[in-house]
């Protein structure tokens, strides 16, 4: 991959959680379209990597540069940062338990629509995926049409787990970070959620995903990184950590 | 106002005198009122004048009637420290602020409200000093009705950006050190400005008279007022947290801000808006309620209290509970007031403490603003 291809850098980030060095000169790159992982062991700073690049507070960057399409987003707030074609899908989803399934989608769009008195507009700013409608959204996922004037936080961890990814869907969004998505999930769940994430790839967008199941991660991605104590200690394609015994048994436990 | 008509039994007065009984702080005031109103100095238009024009009926039309009124007169008081509550909850609920500068709001309404209804006397304070003898622009209610809301609209908007805003990341303690000594100050600036004494805020011709019910008789025609404003007042409230965009955002942004801000949406103008609109309604509180009570630099900090116990009552950022909450306290006094006024103080504490040792969270509480 070369430096012209990234979308998203991380340079030499250092980043704290208070006084508490979390993450360690981490750099690292995502290619415009692929699917990369985030790998490591519970408390490795795979969540810190992603709350950094989405602008969320804590943690605070401290040292190196975070840049996304070129342009320097390392001390941007998160409303800006989501602006430029970020979407974060948080660890636990992060649905608004006491809104509608509709109402959860539909605050996704008050970001983004100009000339709404809420939100703001997006100004020069160019993201190149139009966020999908709502009709869209629930062609994806039907199940959030069969629910959608259900509240979110009667719905199962499977479909929280599609809202909370319909709703990073109906931003504008190039890239695409999600956070444990399996997590809590039954296999059979897993596997649609692989699947709803294989599309949206394909439609173009960028993904970069942060797993534990290391195995099913694997399963997705192009590239892999494994992080471990705040740094990056392995850097390759998904075949290649495969292959790599040493590694997946020391830093995956797989 | 028109000059005193009937001849009104002591109880009247009594009754007619103690209808807040909290803004009167205690016994001592309470009998002081209840003197001048039994001298006859109680001067038109001021807090006891319902009882020499509006309530003739009493002893009249029975029980039932009695029970009516008294049920209306809590309804109307209800709907004072509801519009109050309603701010104090909903940015309490949302913003996690402490705001003991609330009643300052509703101090600003009453005062702004009368000075551009009508043109007062000043006899004490620095503004008599310095020579304004009156003052006021005499505009009538409808335009108080009108001009105060958005005055005090302003005001919460520049003590949302300028005092709340610097201490939303800090303690409550801090928060309420701040917001006390606010008001403290406000209230002395207005004592300063206009004397510590009370002024007459006469009600507006077209309801200052007593209205005919039925089984009742005659009741003061603006109480009903009141609880109408409030009623649409709320009404609107309600619609705009849970059909609008901007509720949206809030009701959101009350669970989980941070992810409100992940998705892109800039949560300092909706928190602007929600304190404005807070401020708004308090104001709108002093003006309706200028003319049935005090008017005096003490009155914000009076009905903080009150206000407070309704927050607490019916449950922190929930509007139907501030609804319920308010109305719980208004009609719980105004029973207490007619039947063992003694009590009335101390009632609405019981009140709140049992609602609590039953309902932490309140009547309707919740973690987030619910409509």
């Amino acid at each position: 991959m070369s430096d012209d291809d990234r979308l998203l850098e991380l340079d030499d980030v250092d980043a704290y959680y208070g006084e508490s060095h979390i993450l360690r000169d981490v750099s690292l790159g995502v290619a415009g379209g692929e699917v990369c992982a985030l790998l490591g062991r519970n408390g490795a700073g795979k969540t810190t990597t992603l709350r950094a690049v989405a602008g969320a507070r804590p943690p605070e960057v401290r040292d190196g540069r975070i840049s996304f399409k070129g342009e320097d987003v390392t001390a941007m707030e998160p409303e800006d940062i989501s602006a430029r074609g970020i979407s974060l899908v948080p660890e636990e989803r992060r649905v608004f338990p006491n809104l509608s399934v509709a109402e959860n989608l539909h605050l996704a769009e008050v970001s983004e629509n100009a000339s709404n008195t809420v939100g703001r507009s997006l100004g020069q700013v160019q993201v190149e995926h139009v966020g999908m409608t709502t009709e869209q959204v629930y062609e994806e996922f039907p199940r959030l049409r069969e629910r959608n004037s259900q509240q979110a936080g009667t719905l199962s961890g499977g479909e929280q787990q599609m809202l909370a990814i319909a709703r990073a869907l109906k931003q504008n969004t190039d890239l695409l970070l999600l956070d444990e998505p399996y997590e809590g999930l039954a296999p059979q769940i897993i596997a649609d959620v692989e699947d709803a994430i294989r599309r949206i790839s394909e439609s173009g967008t960028t993904i970069l995903l942060v797993e534990q199941n290391a195995v099913a991660a694997m399963d997705i991605a192009d590239r892999c990184y494994v992080v471990d104590q705040g740094s990056i200690v392995f850097e390759g394609t998904a075949t290649e950590l495969r292959e790599d015994d040493e590694t997946r048994e020391r830093y995956l436990g797989v | 106002m028109g000059p005193r008509r009937d001849p009104v039994d002591d109880r009247t007065k009594l009754y007619a005198c103690e209808r807040i009984p909290n803004e009167h702080g205690g016994e001592g005031k309470f009998t002081s009122r209840i003197e001048s109103v039994r001298s006859g100095d109680g001067s038109p238009g001021r807090d006891c004048t319902d009882s020499e024009d509006d309530r003739k009926r009493l002893g009249g039309d029975g029980v039932l009637a009695e029970v009516l009124t008294v049920f209306i007169n809590g309804l109307q008081q209800g709907a004072i420290y509801v519009l109050v509550a309603i701010g104090l909850s909903i940015i309490l609920g949302t913003l996690k602020f402490v705001n003991f500068a609330h009643g300052a709001l509703y101090l600003v309404g009453t005062y702004v409200g009368l000075l551009v209804t009508l043109e007062i006397q000043l006899t004490d304070g620095k503004l008599a000093e310095w020579g304004f003898t009156s003052i006021g622009l005499g505009w009538g209610f409808l335009a108080a009705l009108v001009i105060v809301p958005i005055v005090v609209f302003a005001v919460g908007l520049l003590m949302e950006r300028f005092v709340a805003r610097p201490f939303y990341d800090r303690p409550d303690t801090d928060q309420i050190l701040l917001t006390f000594g606010l008001a403290i100050v406000v209230q002395e600036v207005f004592k300063i400005l206009f004397g510590g004494q009370s002024y007459n805020f006469a009600r507006p011709g077209w309801a200052s008279g007593p209205v005919d019910l039925p089984i009742i008789g005659a009741f003061p025609e603006w109480r009903l007022y009141v609880i109408g404003i409030t009623a649409v007042l709320v009404a609107g409230v309600y619609a705009l947290v849970e059909f609008t965009d901007f509720g949206l955002v809030v009701r959101a942004g009350t669970r989980d801000a941070e992810m409100v801000e992940l998705l892109g949406i800039k949560l300092s103008r909706p928190y602007l808006m929600v304190f404005g609109v807070g401020a708004a309604l308090a104001g709108v509180a002093g003006v309706v309620g200028g003319p049935l009570y005090a008017v005096n630099p003490n009155i914000g900090t009076e009905i903080l209290v009150p206000a407070f116990l309704v927050v607490v009552i019916g449950g922190v950022g929930s509007i139907t509970g501030a609804v319920l909450g308010g109305i719980l306290l208004g009609e719980t006094l105004a029973i207490l007031v007619a039947v063992a006024p003694q009590w009335s103080q101390v009632g609405i504490y019981v009140l709140a403490a049992v609602v609590l040792l039953a309902r932490p969270q309140g009547l309707l509480g919740s973690e987030e603003v619910t409509p």
